[in-house]
């Protein structure tokens, strides 16, 4: 593996190219119209217009990105996250033209990209889920689920999405009315009037594990990364090691996350979420099969490159550590610059930024585009820089985040930085102790 | 310490031309295309709207109602009558790369449930040319429309008369018109459906005598290619000559009609003519 295409754009198309680098391989950037400009195009040994701005008709567009990877005799292509990542059509495209695409198996992609099959396959393989049911047929079965699984419980439509036909369920009392009412809001919305129930986990942590694997049935876990402060399932700002995981619990959740990996034959990095309850009980949520944006919070106290990792284990390199051999160093956290204004219901601000001056100093990392004079496009997302810290325990960590983020002036458009700080001055994050409630009570009391 | 052993070599798939298998160039607009998407699609580039040129069982697939086509007279196989060198050659390998036993696949079946005899010319065998088995499985075809009473429809696809018979071929051009016009005074429908490319013999018979004259957008349609008509009458012809849009400009199609809409439009117009008028 010598030439490696990177279908993407951004601080992880950049990313991508300085590990290849590292590696002594050329690489060969894609481009969209408007983003002749941007670090990953400049810094890249060659670069190709694959179509105009809009993602549907350049970093979307499968032809145009096969084509450049053949012409240009690329023998790798690095699918970064977003866009074709996580498209086992794609991932099968590239196989069958005889280039290697970074990532796992398009079966093991496929496998992980589906819930229902996700979720068996988890069970088989002893990775705890949810505690659930499939369609339910009647109250009487649904009380005797409910009883059987604990209260508080949810009802889902089965052909939901977008929070349609879900009820929550407290008690009993309430349960056959909420029944039917998910069941007509199934049916509304969606012609499907079936409805299954979960067990509603309250305040949940996201809490992830990192797996590396090769190709030769080696899979490791690097650990957690905690990234509860989301705002609706968006991810803002991450930390590792997540603040409320005792060493055995972290065992049992890598444990279960390589069970995972290997169920599916994954290769590769990846990353099995999961939600952490109150008594410290774990589900199974989804695999990322790819990298992912808060990856280096990780490799902060890793010590370990997972981009690189990754490129290796795509060229067949076969792992030569052990579980044992991986530690953990301090603390680490991610802030993600994001062109939005959380003053307007986060609406995405792209423009221009008229000036940017990023942090440094001691363990300060930026992995980002944002630069004077760039003109944020529209077409993507928000996210313009990633700034992540590493201190020796949490506490310097989060002095020297907020140190950083006092350092870095944008000038021009909205950001997340003065959200970062209020969280970080927040007692509930201070404490360590919070879920992923935090952000929106934090939203609510700034109102 | 180093996180992956060092390995002196990493093995590739890589398969030299492999991109053959799953994609293929349009030549409308030289937009790459993959296969899976274009059968979907029912193999019209979704970019530009040409339609490629099917072979005769993709037609047939795409047309007729699941497994509701019965194969006729598949056993009829061309015989080298005038000892023209190499033909059998010929065949023997025509047979081979299209699996097929001649240029057309005659039969019956249903087009959204209404009943019709139908020809399908298969260009991939000898370019779709006409010799004296495809004349006698039309003619056989055309007759037993008549009898039953089933309207009848030919897809054309052919670079015409099959010289390798010569004369026996030029004969096909009669007795398939004739053929054509017995089933004219029986009162039962022909469609013609002309698609790229319907040309000489073929296009001088019975692709031009449908009741219903239907060309495929894009489609050429002439008896002599437009390089030798050019030669011919010294003249630069016009853009867009012998495509199916001039003919019909021209009064020669009754319809062009998109691939995705010809079952539908097939199977109306079969309901219209049906034997007993409207329903």
């Amino acid at each position: 593996m010598t030439r490696v295409l990177i279908a993407n754009r951004g601080e992880i198309a950049l990313r991508v190219i300085r590990a290849c680098r590292e590696l002594g391989m050329e690489t060969i950037a894609v481009y969209a119209q408007g983003d002749e400009d941007t670090p990953h195009v400049a810094l890249a040994d060659e670069q190709y217009c694959i179509g105009p701005a809009p993602a549907g008709l350049s970093y979307l567009n499968v032809q145009n990105i096969l084509t450049v990877a053949l012409e240009a005799k690329a023998d790798a292509i690095h699918p970064g996250y977003g866009f074709l990542a996580e498209n086992p059509g794609f991932a099968k495209l590239c196989h069958s033209l005889g280039l290697v695409f970074i990532g796992p198996s398009p079966e093991a992609i496929e496998a992980m990209g589906n819930k229902t099959r996700a979720r068996e396959l988890m069970e088989a393989a002893g990775v705890p889920v949810v505690p659930g049911t499939g369609p339910l047929t009647d109250g009487a079965e649904a009380e005797a689920m409910a009883a059987e699984i604990g209260y508080p419980i949810m009802l889902k439509a089965a052909a939901g999405g977008g929070g349609k036909g879900m009820r929550l369920v407290e008690e009993q009392e309430s349960l056959s009315r909420a029944l039917e009412i998910a069941r007509s809001e199934g049916e509304a919305a969606f012609g499907d009037a079936r409805v299954y129930m979960e067990k509603y986990i309250q305040c949940p942590r996201h809490v992830e594990i990192q797996v590396l694997a090769d190709n030769h049935g080696n899979v490791v876990h690097l650990g957690e990364r905690d990234c509860s402060v989301q705002r609706r399932h968006q991810k803002l700002l991450e930390e590792a090691p997540c603040p409320v995981l005792t060493p055995d619990l972290r065992a049992r959740m890598g444990e279960a996350a390589v069970r995972a990996a290997k169920a599916v034959n994954y290769s590769g990095v990846g990353t099995v979420e999961f939600l952490l309850d109150k008594e410290g009980k774990f589900y199974f949520m989804e695999m990322n099969t790819r990298i992912q944006v808060e990856h280096p919070v990780t490799e902060m106290i890793t010590g370990i490159d997972l981009v690189k990792a990754q490129l290796q284990a795509a060229a067949g390199e076969q792992l030569a550590i052990t579980q044992e051999d991986i530690e953990f160093r301090g603390w680490a956290i991610e802030c993600r610059i994001n062109a939005e204004d959380p003053q307007r219901g986060f609406r995405p601000a792209p423009g221009l930024i008229q000036e940017w001056q990023g942090p440094g100093g001691p363990w300060v990392r930026v992995d980002g585009v944002a630069r004077s004079g760039w003109q944020v496009p529209p077409h993507y997302d928000s996210m313009i820089a990633k700034i992540i810290v590493w201190g020796q325990d949490r506490e310097e960590a989060i002095a020297r985040m907020k140190r950083a983020l006092l350092e870095t002036r944008v000038e021009g458009i909205p950001t997340t930085i003065p959200l970062h700080l209020e969280i970080l001055a927040s007692k509930d994050f201070i404490s360590g102790n919070y879920s992923t409630a935090l952000l929106g009570r934090l939203l609510e009391k700034g109102r | 310490m180093a996180l992956f052993r060092k390995t002196k070599y990493a093995t590739l798939s890589a398969r030299p031309g492999a991109h053959k298998d799953i994609a293929s160039k349009c030549p409308g607009c030289n937009a790459i295309q993959f296969k899976e998407e274009l059968e979907k699609n029912l193999y019209v580039c979704p970019a530009c709207d040409y339609h490629f040129t099917l072979t005769a069982w993709q037609r047939i697939s795409i047309t007729f109602d699941e497994n509701s086509f019965e194969e006729m007279d598949a056993g009829l196989t061309s015989l080298n009558v005038l000892n023209f060198p190499g033909y059998e050659e010929k065949l023997n390998r025509a047979r081979e790369s299209s699996g097929l036993t001649e240029a057309i696949i005659t039969g019956k079946g249903l087009i959204n449930g209404e009943p019709a005899l139908a020809g399908i010319m298969a260009p991939e065998f000898m370019l779709g040319s006409m010799g004296a088995v495809v004349g006698e499985k039309i003619a056989r075809m055309l007759e037993r429309a008549g009898s039953e009473g089933i309207g009848a429809i030919i897809f054309s696809a052919s670079g015409g008369a099959r010289m390798q018979e010569g004369i026996f071929a030029l004969m096909q051009m009669a007795k398939t018109s004739s053929a054509l016009s017995r089933l004219h005074d029986r009162g039962v429908v022909y469609i013609s459906v002309l698609t790229n490319p319907t040309t000489g013999g073929v296009s001088a018979s019975f692709a031009m005598l449908g009741d219903i004259n239907i060309g495929e957008p894009g489609a050429l349609i002439g008896f002599a290619g437009p390089r030798v008509i050019e030669q011919t009458i010294g003249q630069t012809l016009p853009e867009g000559f012998q495509r199916s849009e001039f003919l019909l400009e021209h009064g020669m199609l009754d319809m062009v009609v998109a691939r995705k809409d010809l079952k539908a439009t097939l199977s109306r117009l079969l309901r219209f003519h049906r034997r007993g008028g409207r329903e």
